[in-house]
């Protein structure tokens, strides 16, 4: 394991079955569970390079539980880590060895339905595709769709700020959640935002979306739901060269045409996909563009006939048209069973999710393929092209000493090509343990002290989800202080200018 | 007054250290065009972003732009609709209904978090704000989010800086999302509604999938001295309910026609195209009925949000209860009202009704002497305020950017 995470407190550990028990008391029956054995789905996430089994599991089902179990650990100084599904990319539910991992597993109801606000009130717990199928025969779902939403739940998607195929045109979560209710550190409960587009005051809703479970554990959820667009179809664009495809993308843009999804996948990304669902896909293009227009017939079928003209403009070699549903779902079948379909020819594999302006995307792939030859391990690409997030899959054994470690390198090295380029480390798998090192790329220690100072109005002691996000942990007392800069506060006046 | 007119971050830097070190809070304007939004303030000084006003980069290809801060909000739109383009959230020109002289910057566009009639479908500003470069209350200049559309590294401090009023940072340069102009616009007009038949009318456009960018009702009471208001639109004594759509034109054409069905048991609409629609939507965002140079340019403006459904109720309530008039957009999530002018703007009695109808109102424009009495924001909860206070001296310990903008005594 090459991130540090904090040492654990050997004070807290030797207390660990008063620990147990004061949970116990808070939550009774099969809620609190302390067995190595029994603990070992929490070890990890899905970012699974990573294990650490936690000090305890809670699983309270009622908010004034969490609320208990959070002032208890406040009291008593005890960490705390968060999960929903554990299905974080980036360990964000990582447990520590000396910390209460809190699971929402249990809040698994939904509690409102209305149709007329076009509002769904959810528990955290429940999943974000069980959303979208319990407002589906009015018609309606929940748009961001992020490709574990079968299991990931509503309550990581708030704390990741999750995206999806379709965020391009309808958003990330943070475009699509009203409110919810928030139990801080120590315990206080909160209600933010509800059933209006816009809550009073400063934007709580807003930055505690993607703050990773580092301000306070969500136990309530207000989501907007849309109406299903009448129609989708989708194409299917083979491209000779990476730069053609890149090309095709931008023009689409830049011709005022916002796909529901535009995806790419380049050569080997293609060939583990088709020999893995055998969707059809060209085996002999270098890039692979699928393009799904939604909304009413007749735009869907007037855009995929402008789509289709910019493809052919850009020299497609290779552009098929979904003429039913089976179709449609037939061409995405290859790209969403990518990241399986990479495990099938790989032992093991990473997946990076950089940010780069979409016009970078021919220099970054070229990046990308001189470092493949740098670190001597292959590489997959499948993007999100429309909004330029990349997810390079980097392929290794970990059963080969060093690749690991290799792999590794060169995906750090993928991330800061991103942020040279001009785009971002984290596109929608947030930063966790697996970026949390590469944030100086990005940001200075004054970025990064402003950011922990919000983490201070929230979780002054710093004991919730510590570890994650920021590289170095600093004091809310030392953040606070003002510092002189060289003694230029010592103006006797306002400057002019 | 001291007014200090910076150049560049740097003088932002200076002045705001310089202001840390001699406790002199400081108040940060643009053009001032919402500088009558919100408490009176504790400053004596004025920080003038006025300068800081060049377009960094626009990449129309890539949907974002860079601006300085205190670029002309009417510059930047006409930039960019040189490129066909627009803020999809449509944000309203405040001037108009403040009576203020000036257009307004990017900057208070942003720090007023504003959002216009398309909310209901592209969000707010919030929503289109990729990334910050701001100076804080430390006197530091920090970056938030980053300049490509899709990016969680990090809190999302913008969100936080959308609609802080100033009193988080002063933003100096801002990047954001822009979105392809539609090629064609088509609005139904359904005339004579009540607010409870036309609430129930935008409740089932909002809920159908014709993807409506627009719906907003004025009530007949609004009217009856504009028959040349709303784009011409106006007649007297008749209510207007408004219903948008946009898009490639046979999409626009084809939904105005299969919602104009869905909607022929509230009424018979009638279509409006293009320029004619694209006026009376300026109305509606700019709150046109309220206008400071109309008849009722001298009565208090509150902005209440509440859940959609519940408009209509709650408009009624306002107008029998204070004597007032509403306007209502966002499908009834948004409702403009304007009440007789008294020395508290009725605010006790409007917050109730407002906050019993799970919602909560600002209080747009009032005299100076009546914000000094009232809570222009809506007052938050003990642990959220709290909360909040946190966050702000999180950025500013020393309360020094915009001093007691959002929040009295």
């Amino acid at each position: 394991m090459s991130i540090k995470m904090p040492a654990p407190d050997q004070a807290v550990l030797d207390r660990r079955s008063t620990i147990v028990a004061a949970l116990r008391a808070i939550v009774p029956g099969e809620g609190v569970i302390d067995s190595a054995a029994e603990m070992l789905p929490y070890e990890s996430d899905g970012l699974m390079a990573y294990r650490q089994p936690p000090m305890v599991v809670v699983l309270p089902d009622t908010t004034e539980q969490v609320s208990k179990v959070l002032k208890y650990c406040f009291e008593q100084g005890i960490k705390v880590v968060p999960r929903g599904s554990g299905t974080s990319l980036s360990g964000g539910s990582l447990p520590l060895a000396d910390a209460v991992l809190l699971g929402l597993g249990k809040f698994k109801r939904i509690r409102e339905v209305d149709f007329d606000n076009r509002v769904v009130v959810t528990e955290p717990g429940v999943t974000n595709l069980a959303i979208s199928q319990a407002v589906a025969h009015a018609g309606f779902y929940y748009a961001p769709d992020p490709s574990s939403q079968i299991a990931c739940s509503i309550g990581g998607n708030v704390a990741e700020n999750s995206g999806g195929v379709h965020c391009l045109k309808y958003g990330m979560t943070t475009n699509n959640v009203l409110g919810c209710e928030i139990v801080l550190m120590t315990g206080e409960i909160l209600s933010i935002g509800g059933k209006t587009a816009e809550s009073a005051g400063y934007d709580l809703m807003g930055v505690i979306t993607g703050s990773e479970g580092l301000l306070g554990v969500i136990a309530e959820i207000t989501v907007r739901i849309l109406q299903k667009p009448e129609t989708a179809r989708a194409l299917m664009v083979g491209f000779a060269e990476v730069e053609a495809a890149g090309e095709c993308v931008a023009q689409i843009i830049g011709n005022g045409i916002i796909p529901g999804g535009m995806e790419m996948m380049d050569k080997p990304a293609i060939h583990a996909a088709e020999a893995f669902v055998h969707a059809g896909y060209p085996l002999d293009v270098e890039a692979l563009l699928i393009i799904e227009l939604d909304g009413p017939t007749v735009e869907v079928d007037e855009l995929i006939k402008r789509v289709e003209k910019i493809a052919q403009g850009c020299g497609s070699t290779v552009c098929l048209i979904s003429n039913s549903e089976a179709e449609r779902n037939l061409f995405w079948a290859g790209r969403k069973a990518a990241f399986p379909a990479v495990g099938r020819i790989s032992p093991d594999y990473l997946c990076m999710d950089g940010t780069i302006p979409r016009g970078a995307l021919p220099k970054a792939l070229a990046r990308i393929r001189e470092l493949s030859v740098k670190y001597g391990l292959q590489c997959a690409n499948v993007f999100h092209a429309g909004d330029g997030n990349l997810h390079p899959l980097i392929l290794y054994d970990a059963n080969q000493p060093g690749e690991i470690e290799r792999a590794e390198a060169f995906g750090a090295d993928i991330l800061r090509c991103c942020v040279e380029l001009g785009g971002v480390l984290t596109g929608e798998h947030g930063v966790g343990i697996e970026k949390r090192d590469l944030m100086p790329e990005m940001f200075s220690d004054i970025d990064l002290n402003q950011q922990q100072r919000v983490k201070c109005a929230f979780d002054a002691q710093g004991l919730l989800n510590p570890g994650k996000v920021f590289p170095t942990l600093h004091r809310c007392a030392e953040l606070g202080r003002m510092h002189v800069h060289a003694g230029k506060l010592a103006f006797p006046d306002l400057p002019r200018f | 007054m001291d007014t200090l007119k910076v150049r560049d971050a740097k003088d932002v830097e200076q002045a705001v250290r310089a202001a840390i070190a001699n406790e002199q809070p400081l108040e940060i304007i643009g053009h001032g065009s919402k500088r009558m939004i919100g408490q009176p303030m504790a400053t004596n000084a004025l920080l003038d972003l006025s300068a800081l006003n060049s377009v960094k980069s626009y990449e129309p290809n890539e949907l974002i732009i860079t601006v300085e801060a205190g670029a002309p909000l009417a510059d930047v739109k006409s930039l960019i609709d040189s490129k066909n383009q627009r803020f999809a959230f449509e944000p309203m020109e405040a001037a108009p209904l403040l009576g203020a002289p000036a257009a307004g910057t990017i900057g208070g566009m942003i720090a007023a978090g504003l959002a216009g009639p398309r909310r209901i479908q592209a969000g707010a500003a919030r929503d289109h704000l990729l990334g910050a470069q701001a100076v804080s209350g430390f006197g530091d200049s920090f970056k938030a989010g980053g300049r490509v559309v899709k990016n969680v590294t990090g809190y999302d401090l913008c969100k936080l800086l959308a609609g802080s009023w100033g009193t988080l940072a002063v933003m100096t340069e801002v990047t954001l999302k822009v979105m392809p102009r539609p090629e064609s616009e088509r609005t139904l007009v359904l005339r004579g509604l009540d607010d409870a038949t036309a609430n129930r009318a935008m409740t089932a456009a909002l809920g159908s999938p014709y993807d409506v960018s627009g719906a907003a009702h004025v009530p007949r009471s609004v009217l009856r001295d504009a028959v040349g208001a709303l784009g011409g639109l106006g007649s007297p004594r008749t209510a207007l309910t408004l219903v948008r759509l946009e898009g490639i034109t046979a999409s626009a054409v084809d939904r105005a026609a299969s919602l104009a069905n869905l909607l022929s048991r509230f009424g018979t609409a009638e279509t409006i195209e293009d320029e004619r629609s694209v006026a009376i939507w300026e109305c509606v965002r700019d709150v046109e009925p309220f206008a400071a140079k109309g008849a009722l340019g001298a009565w208090p403006v509150w902005r209440i949000v509440c859940p959609p459904a519940a408009g209509s109720a709650l408009g009624e309530c306002l107008v029998r209860e204070t004597g007032g008039d509403v306007l209502y957009d966002w499908g009834g999530g948004l409702i403009w009202t304007a009440t007789p002018p008294k020395p508290d703007a009725q605010a006790a009695l409007v917050r109730q009704r407002a906050a019993a109808a799970g919602g909560h109102a600002t209080l747009l424009r009032a005299p100076e002497e009546v914000r000094r009495q009232v809570d222009v924001f809506q007052p938050a909860s003990p642990g959220v305020r709290a909360l909040s206070e946190r966050v702000r001296q999180g950025f500013d310990p020393k309360a020094i950017l915009n001093r007691g903008r959002m929040t009295r005594g």
